[in-house]
């Protein structure tokens, strides 16, 4: 194509479009390409979004009409074994007022859309249903635009950012990202499930706006490493659940087997009982963490997003993660455009900006958690058989003292997870977090 | 009647009652209206209470009691009394020189809704050389054929067969105007309800008459999903209907029904019209038409499999019919679109149909809903196919089907052993 | 040439689909595409300029999210898009469509004339091809239906020569313009459009024309504009008392018990059957 750009961006998700919107801000002619034939049809999270790094790229996005879904106010973890569980929730009234949007719930489909109609609006093209399948480059090797499926479908661009998501079939074929290793990967499962807003309200104890998330461990993911969390839209439920892609092909499990029999743990059903299912999707998480990440710039592209493996498995963030890199990644890029250097030094501000930011050190803090959970299966089988014992027997009133029933507790719990293991496990599981 | 807090009437929307097709959030003048949950709510302190959403709502789930007479509002054409309007008449299609069978079908109806409204069957004939077309038309139940014989009726155009057929309309007023949803059929009923400026619903898979308003009720499955919806046209004539070949069964002729035949002129459209170059007939299809065949033998999605069609076939041959399958084997590329039964292919109304490993998808099922007896041979119990089957054998179709044709085959000849030995 | 190409949005079908293994329904979030027949014609009418000269010019009458269908039809090539939109055209029934779309290309007209209308000959949404034959009617076209084939455009002489799909076979025949044909899918295939097209289709200006602009008064349209109208919805029940042989445990006891029940109790059915010549 004879046009030319400043920038092109792979991917109208997340990482790319808060990019593609600081860089219209600046006047920067950019183009985005999606694959998918609209922004978002291809994406697929749990369904949490955080407020904070989404004002830093649009802080009026409220009055955007930022499709909303619900504004969260209770987090609830629960510990599950195959009929019963443990529940702990944590609600707070600020997250209604004055923190209010530090965490809400979105769907893709209609968030993806309507924040590349603000990148549009802002002056960004974006070209949806076009997929890259290469970079071009120049005959010293630096990254000269991108190459898509049309005719006449190459496209100049001084600086190229890769924002093509966990997949990223460009970063492989490029070779910028090796192809991620399985015990690197999850494969989750997601269900909408239709459910009238006031019977959400009801069973979630919310009103209006409000809403809840559950995040959930234990025996619910067949003994894999993996978690499950349900989370309250509008008028539907966002059920998800994966597990390491490694421990998929291992065990042999199927990821909706996996999906129904969540449906129908007992702490479940009464939630979903009557919810109509609407939508079904599958997708990959990025878990290796910080030492998985590949080196997120070169000479005339950057990296950002779930394409440089940025998603932190404990905290459930992903697309913060991704917006704020992208945003980083624009200011950068701004800047080599500013010195006419796109080259890898020119491009260097990108990994400072990043490192300097709770991104890189958040990845690093929890770089050992991926690891920790892959390698302890008894977070998913033992621990929570004995743990789900020990409450049973101490809930139990049954004319046995408290005394003799905590000795049955320990004996049963030890035959579950012996001391040594118990104790090993602490160990390494506060390591990984530190 | 609900009020809001300004102490105004305002109306209501019954959720239950409510199929979430928005007209009224379109229609309500103010934007009272919203979706929610998939139906329709009323927010009562915007509402003004002008009732239009009640009258817009197709299945009265608006509450409002404000006295209001339901508006019928004209669209160009001048209303008539409805009462001028008499007689169901049939258009009966030709095809080289023959009446085309879906006619003769829709006489067979016509006769049965003519009988609840208490009055004639008309056949609506165009051709040339058609008198004994017209003929056959009387043994077929018509009290009256009005026939327009025309050299330039000989080939069909939409133009001329058109203005003719809105002629006859207008001299002969009918209440109901029937034609089958052939090619020609679907065209030139659309020319005509465009001319005469009234309601046309196309591919019904039921008629009836609702005799105390005088109403044709036509029913047709709605898109996607598992529902039939009944459409009426009050105030507009005649009600017209496309229906597909075999749907309605064929009557039987009665040679003794008396019968009129009338013709009547036909002016040529005075502009130069399109003509014909040359006909190209297509092969005739290998195999039988399976809209004939008294038995169907039906391959589904779950017998898509190459290996299992020579054992059908042979279950299909034993007992006098023909194979045919739903889409899923079409598109697995395992038999031609011609064998296909269904919405998209035909529609069938064999004496016994049998679905082996057909799930009932209600696409499929409008197409072979008319049979007379349906056998399912399926694992699913709860498959479509299998509610409405009058037998149902569950089980896997690749152990039960050898032994269903070993059965009928040891039946056969304890048959002929006792013929023979009669 | 001025051609008009008239398009349809909608539901995509083929993403409702039945996940196999469990048979529950699966949509993967895609709600609406360009009606494929559709995107047939305005190819045709796209190749037809190509050849001959002129312009395209698609229109669609819907809510505004048609806008994408339209802007897929403007990367096939086509040169203009017009958006019908309007309240007042909802619930409209194939008589207050073609009522809007001819008012519409009547408009069209007036300011360039048009030669000849090309529509997909029916929507996959169930429609039944009343629209394009209706549109022909009140605009006096010469109508050509199912064409699966377009011989020849003789633009002096104005006269359009075509293959059409009949009962038995196909005509060629040959009219004069204006006229409006109705396209079979076999007729050609819809370019993948290049990339500077694509884009340009993308920034390109889109007309929206409601009530007013095409002068049409309010009790033509929409569900006024409509005479037949939805008396009643319901899901069919199932009128057969079956019978359910089960046949999990043994085949051959199944298959004994059901012939043994059927042949007893359908003996007339068969025996009509039998009389037929099986024998």
């Amino acid at each position: 194509m004879k046009e030319a750009f400043d920038v092109a961006i792979v991917g109208a998700g997340p990482a790319g479009i808060s990019a593609a919107c600081i860089l219209a801000d600046a006047g920067v002619r950019t183009i985005v390409f999606e694959r998918g034939e609209y922004p978002g049809s291809k994406n697929m999270s749990g369904g949490v979004l955080y407020g904070h790094d989404l004002a830093q790229v649009l802080p009026d996005y409220v009055e955007r009409k930022c499709p909303i879904e619900r504004n969260i106010i209770e987090s609830r973890i629960w510990y599950l074994s195959k009929e019963s569980g443990y529940n702990i929730g944590y609600r707070d009234g600020i997250f209604g007022t004055t923190r209010k949007h530090n965490a809400f719930t979105i769907t893709r489909a209609k968030f993806d859309r309507w924040y590349a109609e603000q990148a549009h609006k802002k002056g960004a093209l974006i070209v949806p249903s076009t997929v890259v399948v290469d970079l071009l480059r120049d005959e010293k090797g630096r990254v000269v635009g991108v190459s898509t499926g049309r005719e006449q479908g190459e496209v100049q661009a001084k600086v190229t950012l890769l924002a093509d998501g966990i997949n990223s079939p460009l970063a492989t074929r490029t070779g910028f990202r090796a192809e991620p290793k399985p015990e690197f990967v999850a494969l989750a499962v997601k269900e909408i499930l239709e459910l009238p807003s006031a019977t959400i309200e009801q069973r979630f104890g919310v009103s209006g706006e409000e809403g809840v998330t559950i995040e959930i461990l234990g025996e619910i993911t067949g003994g894999m490493d993996g978690v499950a969390a349900i989370y309250t839209n509008r008028n539907s439920l966002s059920l998800s659940i994966g597990a390491n892609l490694a421990d998929f092909a291992a065990s042999k499990i199927k990821p909706y087997e996996l999906i129904e029999a969540f449906k129908q743990h007992p702490m479940v059903v009464p939630l979903i009982s009557g919810a109509h299912p609407r939508e079904y999707i599958a997708h990959w998480l990025a878990e290796g963490g910080y030492d998985a990440m590949p080196a997120v710039y070169g000479n005339g592209y950057l990296i950002a997003g779930d394409s440089a493996m940025l998603f932190n498995a404990l905290h459930r963030e992903g697309n913060n993660l991704a917006m704020a890199s992208g945003k980083m990644a624009a200011e950068s890029i701004i800047e080599a455009l500013k010195r006419g250097d796109y080259s890898r030094k020119g491009l260097a501000r990108y990994a400072e900006r990043l490192a300097d930011s709770y991104v890189i050190k958040d990845m690093k803090k929890y770089r050992r958690f991926g690891r920790f959970l892959y390698q302890n299966k008894e977070l998913f089988n033992e621990l929570p058989r004995a743990s789900s014992l020990a409450a049973r027997e101490m809930l139990t009133v049954n004319g046995v003292s408290k005394k003799e029933k905590q000795k049955l507790i320990v004996k049963e719990f030890r035959k579950q997870v012996p001391l040594r293991r118990l104790l090993r496990l602490l160990w390494h599981g506060w390591r990984a977090i530190r | 009647m609900p009020k809001n807090s300004k102490g105004r009437d305002v109306s209501e929307i019954i959720p239950d009652k409510c199929i979430g097709c928005q007209l009224c959030v379109a229609e309500c003048p103010v934007g009272a209206i919203e979706m929610q949950g998939g139906v329709a709510k009323v927010d009562p302190e915007v509402c003004i209470g002008c009732g239009k959403c009640f009258d817009v709502c197709p299945v009265e789930a608006v509450i409002f009691e404000k006295p209001r007479k339901k508006k019928l509002t004209g669209i160009g054409q001048k209303p008539r009394p409805l009462d001028e309007y008499q007689g169901v008449a049939v258009f009966i299609e030709v095809r080289a020189s023959k009446g085309a069978e879906v006619s003769w079908e829709l006489l067979g109806k016509a006769r049965e809704l003519a009988g609840k409204l208490s009055t004639q069957v008309f056949g609506f004939l165009l051709g040339s050389g058609a008198e004994p077309l017209a003929k056959e038309a009387v043994t077929y139940g018509c009290d009256i054929v009005y026939m327009v014989d025309n050299p330039l009726l000989q080939t069909y155009l939409s133009r001329v067969y058109g203005k003719a057929m809105v002629n006859l309309c207008e001299q002969v007023k009918p209440e109901i105007l029937l034609l089958g949803a052939t090619p020609q059929g679907r065209d030139l009923a659309s020319v005509i309800a465009t001319q005469l400026e009234t309601g046309l619903t196309a591919d019904c898979t039921g008629l009836d008459i609702d005799a105390q308003e005088r109403l044709l009720l036509m029913t047709r499955p709605t898109f996607g999903g598992n529902i039939m919806a009944t459409i009426v046209c009050r105030s507009h004539r005649p009600q017209m209907s496309t229906v597909r070949p075999g749907v309605m069964k064929m009557p039987k002729r009665d040679p003794q029904h008396q019968g009129e035949i009338r013709n009547l002129d036909f002016e040529a459209p005075k502009e130069a019209l399109p003509r014909v170059i040359d006909f190209v007939p297509i092969a005739p299809e290998v195999g039988e038409d399976i809209g004939r065949a008294p038995v169907l033998v039906v391959a589904g999605k779950g017998a898509c499999d190459a290996g299992a069609m020579p054992m059908l076939e042979k279950l299909a041959e034993l007992m006098g019919g023909a194979i045919g399958c739903s889409r899923p084997v079409v598109q697995a590329g395992l038999l031609p679109y011609t064998r296909q039964v269904g919405q998209t292919g035909r529609t069938v109304s064999p004496k016994i149909y049998i679905g082996v490993a057909v799930s009932g998808a209600v696409q499929h099922l409008v197409g072979m809903q008319g049979s007379e007896k349906i056998i399912a041979i399926n694992t699913d119990r709860h498959a479509p196919l299998v509610q409405i089957a009058d037998y149902a054998l569950i089980g896997d179709y690749r152990e039960i089907v050898p032994k269903l044709i070993k059965g009928l085959e040891a039946r056969i000849q304890t048959f002929k052993s006792k013929e023979n030995s009669k | 040439m001025h051609i008009v190409c008239c398009i349809k949005q909608v539901p995509d079908t083929a993403q409702v689909k039945i996940d196999p293994e469990t048979n529950t329904l699966v949509r993967s979030g895609v709600e609406s595409i360009s009606n494929p027949y559709d995107l047939v014609a305005t190819e045709a009418g796209v190749q037809l300029v190509e050849q001959y000269g002129g312009k395209v010019t698609v229109i669609s009458m819907g809510p505004p999210q048609t806008e994408s269908a339209l802007r897929e039809c403007l990367s096939l090539g086509a040169t203009e898009a017009i958006l019908l939109s309007d309240r007042a055209f909802a619930g409209a029934d194939t008589l207050a469509t073609s009522y809007t779309l001819a008012r519409a290309i009547s408009k069209i007209s007036a300011a360039d004339p048009v030669d000849l209308v090309i529509c997909g000959r029916q929507a996959i949404d169930g429609d039944t091809g009343q629209t394009g034959p209706g549109t022909a009617t009140r605009l006096g076209y010469n109508q050509f239906v199912y064409v699966s084939k377009i011989i020849e455009v003789d633009v002096e002489n104005r006269t359009i020569t075509v293959r059409r799909q009949v009962e038995g076979g196909s005509e060629t025949i040959e009219g004069k313009l204006p006229a409006l044909l109705t396209v079979e899918l076999e007729l050609t295939t819809p370019r993948y459009a290049t990339l500077p097209e694509f884009v340009r289709a993308l920034r390109q200006d889109m007309k929206v024309w409601g009530a007013n602009q095409i002068e049409a008064p309010a009790e033509r349209l929409g569900l006024k504009g409509s005479p037949t109208w939805v008396k009643e919805i319901f899901v069919p029940k199932p009128q057969r008392s079956g019978v359910i042989f089960d046949g999990t445990g043994s085949s051959e006891q199944v298959v004994d018990n059901f012939l043994a029940a059927f042949l007893g109790k359908e003996a007339e059915l068969l025996g009509e059957l039998f009389d037929k010549g099986k024998g």
